[in-house]
C-alpha cells in the first residue's frame, strides 16, 4: 500500500520563514521594538502624573478610537480573503475577486486616515500641541508616527493592488502580496495595543 | 476566518463599552489587557498567519506582546511613591 492511498489526512509542514519577503518581517520586528518603547513610555510616564493623564484622556473621542479599531480589523480581515482567493484558485476571475477585496481593504485604510484627520484637526483647533501636556505629547507622537504607517501601508497596498489586478500573482507566486498584507496586519496589530491603551485604560 | 473577525469586533466592542460606561477600574484594566492579548495574538497567528511558521518566528509577536503588556501592566499596578 503507497502512502497515495492512505486515507489518513497529512500534518501541513510548518514554513520555516514567515510569510512573504522576510525583508518586511525585519522591518516589522523593528517597528515592534520602536513602537514597545513608545508603549512602554506613555505607560510609565503616566505615573509622573495620574491626574493629568486621566484628565487628558477625557478629551479625547472614544468613539473615533473604536471607529478605527474596526476599520483596520476589517481591512485586515479583507486582505486574508484576497490571499485566500489567490491561493486556492488559478482561473481568469481569480485576480479580479482578489484585487476586489484589496481595494476594499484600501476604502476603509483611506477612511481611517479621512477619520483620523478629523480627529487631528479637532484636536490642533483646541490649540493642543506636543508642548500641551506630557499626555497629549505621547498621544500626538504615537498617533501621528501610527498614521505615517497607515499612509506607507496604503501606498504599498495600491502597487500589491495593480500587480493583482493584471493578474500578477498566482497560486504558486503570492508572496509579494503577502509581504503587503504583513505590514498592513502590523498596522493593525499595533493599533489594536494603542486603542486601549490611549484611549480607554486609566 | 469569519470566526476569528467576529472575536476581533466583539473584544473591541466590549472595550469600548468598558470605556464609555466609564467602568474602568483596576479590575477592568486587567481585562483590558488580556483582551488586548487575546486580540493582537489573534492578528498574529491568523491574520499574519504565523501559526503555519516554525515557532521561532511564531514567538516573537507573541514574546513581543507578554513583555509590552506585562511592563504596561507593572506601570498601573505598582503604587505611585507620593
Amino acid at each position: 500500500m503507497t502512502t497515495s492511498n492512505n486515507k489518513d489526512p497529512q500534518p501541513i509542514p510548518k514554513s520555516i520563514l514567515p510569510p512573504g519577503d522576510f525583508a518586511i518581517w525585519i522591518i516589522i520586528y523593528v517597528e515592534l521594538v520602536t513602537f514597545a518603547g513608545l508603549f512602554i513610555g506613555y505607560a510609565f510616564a503616566r505615573r509622573g502624573d495620574v491626574e493629568l493623564f486621566n484628565q487628558s484622556q477625557l478629551m479625547l473621542d472614544q468613539r473615533s478610537g473604536f471607529i478605527n479599531t474596526l476599520i483596520l480589523i476589517t481591512s485586515s480581515y479583507f486582505l486574508v480573503k484576497a490571499i485566500h482567493i489567490i491561493k486556492t484558485s488559478d482561473n481568469e476571475k481569480t485576480s479580479i475577486m482578489a484585487s476586489r477585496w484589496i481595494l476594499a481593504a484600501m476604502v476603509l485604510g483611506s477612511s481611517f486616515i479621512v477619520f483620523k484627520t478629523i480627529e487631528f484637526s479637532d484636536k490642533f483647533e483646541q490649540g493642543i500641541t506636543l508642548s500641551t501636556n506630557t499626555f497629549f505629547m505621547f498621544y500626538i507622537i504615537l498617533t501621528v508616527f501610527h498614521f505615517m504607517h497607515v499612509l506607507l501601508g496604503l501606498i504599498i497596498l495600491y502597487n500589491v493592488y495593480k500587480k493583482t489586478k493584471i493578474g500578477g500573482y498566482s497560486t504558486k507566486d503570492h508572496s509579494g502580496m503577502e509581504t503587503g498584507a504583513s505590514y498592513w496586519h502590523l498596522v493593525d496589530l499595533l493599533w489594536i495595543v494603542l486603542f486601549p491603551l490611549i484611549y480607554i485604560m486609566r | 476566518m469569519r470566526n476569528i473577525w467576529i472575536i476581533l469586533v466583539s473584544l473591541t466592542l466590549f472595550a469600548f463599552l468598558i470605556g464609555w460606561f466609564k467602568l474602568v477600574n483596576s479590575f477592568f484594566v486587567a481585562i483590558l489587557l488580556v483582551t488586548t492579548f487575546i486580540k493582537a495574538h489573534l492578528v498574529s497567528e491568523y491574520f499574519m498567519n504565523l501559526k503555519s511558521v516554525t515557532l521561532n518566528y511564531r514567538l516573537i509577536p507573541t514574546m513581543w506582546l507578554i513583555i509590552v503588556l506585562s511592563a504596561i501592566a507593572v506601570a498601573y499596578y505598582l503604587p505611585v511613591a507620593n
